[in-house]
């Protein structure tokens, strides 16, 4: 590969929905890179592209936009790449391929002479060509070469039909860098631009084009503003100056480019296409939307489809999650028995690794069900509908209906349900979004809830009252989250603009189920990649916490106080050593770890820490079990298990654990000989779990969403929000208890 | 009149935008400009957001955006 050849980009550009992801993935196949743009969320998809004369290409896929006017995020970033900005270095050998939707020619054409005002090569990749031919769209691909002065090229991506034509032609335009046809600007446009250019290129030395001078004119709040070196007190005024004087001159700044541009584009359009009577005609998508918007019916659906999902999410995951718990815990017995010989490694393999990488790797099947859903959801256009229906709902906390997916994604995991933000194009509901996600009650939650209204709660009062509390478990957190959000958007999102929700309602597709699947596998390799290392790294050092330190007088102590208690009763089988029955060597066994447990770093801290737990009704053994599920909550489960010295494999229907809880009494303090779990308490631990941050791979996606100090905030909230619930939950309890 | 107060059925032409809102804005540069035709198509079960057709698309907005952009029937 030659140098020249080393360095060269193509961008994709588009309006959504114009099939550009599809055209992407079909030039790139599966050699993609997906990342984020330095400083921003949104999300860097890079790959090669393979032209036929040999040459590599880089391809970026931008994301969809309608408008270079760069208020939200997106097209930020669309206006910093084509202007070689947001590639790290200078792109002079960017290449702009805008993918363009037959149906909506003049729309779409209004991005490309956007962007053409920035000096990029461009080719235009007509896609859909294939609806529009069903539709009877005719478009005279020569006619319009010939009128913008760029190749036209008809391609369906899904079919991967005009791929090589777009190759070639890619080829040419890389070496005769075609550019598209520039309207005339009139004298007030052009004496503004030239004012800019006087003011902060000649006299302060900012590397601006024509194209971005114009943004700056044009756009109310131009992102361009944030790349100047000249302070925003200087810049500003000689920018309103400017917007000023075009106003006097007749041109109202904020309408001037799209009155300007379109009335340049339409006569350009003549005929070019025959437009056939769209107003008059109802289209079938407009059909189907009469059921699926409908104020009735509409909600049906919808409520029917969220059903249908969640019951496939728990149905279709569940079997494969089985077999992931079985195999994990094969594994760690094949892992305990090879290494029975060296005790510290023994448990480092199998509780550490084995146990941290079981752990999070159990949640992968409800992951890829829900991804699917997901997928196949946004590129049937449904989401769009979905977000439609759900908006007033959502308004008057500050979401808006973009917000629903991700927190209906959270129920099943919040990792998958903050990534899904992304769509929300308004960056403050996105944000609020993303802070109350953890607040739906994840299917981690959901052991925690088994084991205490399966201990406490069925016993007592029957399974009506049991499934009663177990939903209610699931939509205290929605709940509290909805007052958390109002406040959130009253506080920190103070003085923050929303975003304003126009969003388009795309023609319904039928997806491409290997586009479905290629979505599936990503995100499924984000969630190992991202929330995989970190719950892996959390578990390991919690395991660390609970392991040492390990003095043997322990072992020794425990196991001569147990032999004594065994000899004052009926034990006689003494003869030179002492050899215990199977039962009695497991509790025995049992004992041992538990005391290990509470002589651990873990447990000691969980000693320290209990008097801050003594108000919700916990003894120190809860308050480990608490603290050891930090990183992840399922962890609760086996702790308590150990520490109620149980030992070995616990999990939450276990009829040992339930009885064992139920058994548990006061050691010391005020309460001494009463039963540590009553209801209040074991109400109190469920509201704290509900409500707690007690998820190391949420904190990492959100500090990987937004940043480290949010993460933080969000912990520290959560974590006192859920303290404070929990005390006022056992408080209120104790009352009638 | 205002494109919040529209009902389905009729078809309209579009007579001003406030183009200082920027949900105005961005519909101006999605095409929707003084003398485009436009009408509504579904609304919300809450009665908001309101899609309007125009053309050819379906675009969704809310209420107090939709406020303003005046129209007359045709």
């Amino acid at each position: 590969m030659s140098e020249s050849q080393a360095g060269r980009r193509v961008a994709l550009i588009g309006n959504p929905n114009t099939g550009k992801t599809s055209l992407f993935n079909t030039l790139t196949g599966m050699r993609q890179r997906v990342g984020n743009y330095a400083g921003v969320t949104v999300e860097k998809k890079t790959g090669t592209w393979q032209l036929p004369n040999g040459q590599a290409i880089e391809l970026i896929d931008l994301p969809g936009t309608y408008t270079l006017s760069a208020t939200s995020l997106d097209e930020r970033v669309a206006v910093d790449v084509i202007t070689g900005h947001g590639m790290g270095s200078n792109a002079p050998d960017l290449l702009v391929v805008v993918v363009v939707d037959v149906e909506n020619l003049r729309r779409n054409l209004f991005l490309a002479s956007q962007a053409s005002e920035l000096g990029v090569p461009m080719v235009i990749a007509l896609n859909c060509w294939d609806v529009a031919e069903k539709k009877g769209l005719q478009i005279d691909c020569k006619l319009l070469e010939q009128r913008f002065g760029v190749p036209v090229v008809p391609t369906v991506a899904k079919r991967k039909s005009g791929t090589v034509e777009l190759a070639k032609a890619v080829e040419k335009a890389i070496k005769t860098r075609p550019t598209l046809v520039r309207p005339k600007w009139p004298e007030p446009v052009q004496k503004a631009i030239k004012t800019l250019h006087e003011e902060l290129v000649t006299q302060r030395g900012e590397a601006l084009r024509e194209g971005e001078l114009q943004r700056l004119l044009f756009d109310r709040r131009s992102a361009v503003c944030e790349r100047l070196k000249t302070p925003a007190a200087e810049h500003q005024p000689i920018i309103a100056a400017v917007r000023d004087q075009l106003y006097k001159d007749g041109f109202q700044p904020d309408a001037a480019e799209s009155t300007l541009r379109f009335r340049f584009l339409n006569p350009l359009l003549n005929d070019v296409l025959e437009r056939q009577a769209a107003m008059k005609k109802r289209s079938k998508s407009e059909s189907i939307d009469q059921l699926l918007l409908h104020k009735f019916w509409g909600l049906v659906v919808f409520v029917g489809m969220m059903f249908v999902v969640f019951q496939s999410v728990y149905t279709w995951a569940g079997p494969v999650m089985g077999l992931i718990e079985g195999g994990v815990g094969w594994m760690q017995g094949i892992a305990s028995e090879a290494l029975v010989a060296t005790p510290m490694l023994q448990s480092l393999v199998a509780d550490g690794i084995i146990g941290g990488v079981g752990a999070f790797l159990v949640f992968l099947p409800q992951i890829l069900v829900l991804f699917f859903f997901i997928s196949l959801l946004e590129a049937s256009g449904y989401m769009a509908r979905a977000a439609f229906l759900m908006d007033k709902l959502f308004q008057w906390c500050g979401l808006n209906g973009k917000s629903f997916v991700p927190l209906l994604t959270s129920f099943a995991c919040a990792i998958p349900g903050i990534m899904a933000t992304r769509t929300i194009n308004d960056n403050k509901a996105r944000l609020i979004t993303i802070l109350v996600a953890p607040l739906m009650s994840c299917s981690a939650r959901l052991p925690v809830y088994l084991l205490m209204i399966g201990a406490f709660i069925e016993p007592r009062y029957g399974p009506g009252v049991a499934g009663a509390t177990l939903f209610a478990m699931h939509f205290i957190g929605a709940f509290v989250a909805a007052p958390f959000a109002w406040v959130l958007n009253k506080t920190v999102n103070k003085g923050r603009k929303p975003e304003p929700f126009v969003m388009e309602l795309p023609h319904y597709r039928v997806p491409q189920i290997k586009l479905v699947f290629h979505r599936m596998y990503e995100s499924g390799k984000e969630f190992i990649i991202r929330a995989g290392t970190v719950i892996f790294a959390m578990t390991i050092i919690i395991w660390a916490l609970l392991y040492f330190p390990r003095p043997a007088e322990i072992e020794a102590n425990v196991t001569a106080q147990y032999i004594g208690q065994i000899t004052e009763g009926a034990l006689s089988e003494i003869s030179g050593e002492i050899l215990l029955d199977a039962p009695r060597a497991t509790e025995l066994e049992a004992r041992i770890a538990a005391s290990y447990l509470e002589q651990s770093y873990m447990g000691r801290f969980g000693k320290f820490v209990q008097p801050v737990f003594a108000p919700a009704g916990y003894d120190w053994k809860i308050t480990v079990g608490v603290l050891a599920s930090f990183p992840a909550r399922e962890i609760i489960i086996s702790t308590l298990g150990i520490i109620y010295s149980l030992g070995g494999e616990i999990d939450e229907t276990s009829d040992d654990l339930r009885s064992t809880l139920g058994n548990a009494r006061w050691e010391s303090g005020p309460r001494l000989g009463e039963p540590v779990f009553n209801i209040p308490v074991a109400l109190s631990i469920m509201v704290f779990f509900a409500l707690c941050m007690q998820c190391g791979a949420t904190l990492a996606v959100i500090a990987k969403e937004l940043n480290w100090w949010w993460s933080l905030g969000s912990f520290v909230a959560l974590t006192s929000l859920a303290w404070g619930a929990a005390v006022a939950v056992y408080q209120f309890g104790m009352l009638f208890a | 009149m205002r494109l919040n107060q529209i009902k389905k059925g009729g078809l309209f032409r579009v007579k001003d935008l406030n183009c200082c809102n920027d949900c105005v804005s961005r519909l101006m540069s999605m095409g929707l400009l003084p003398d485009q035709e436009i009408r509504l198509v579904h609304e919300a079960p809450l009665g908001d957001p309101i899609a309007v057709e125009f053309n050819g698309c379906h675009i969704s907005l809310r209420l107090e955006d939709a406020a303003h952009v005046e129209v007359e029937p045709i």
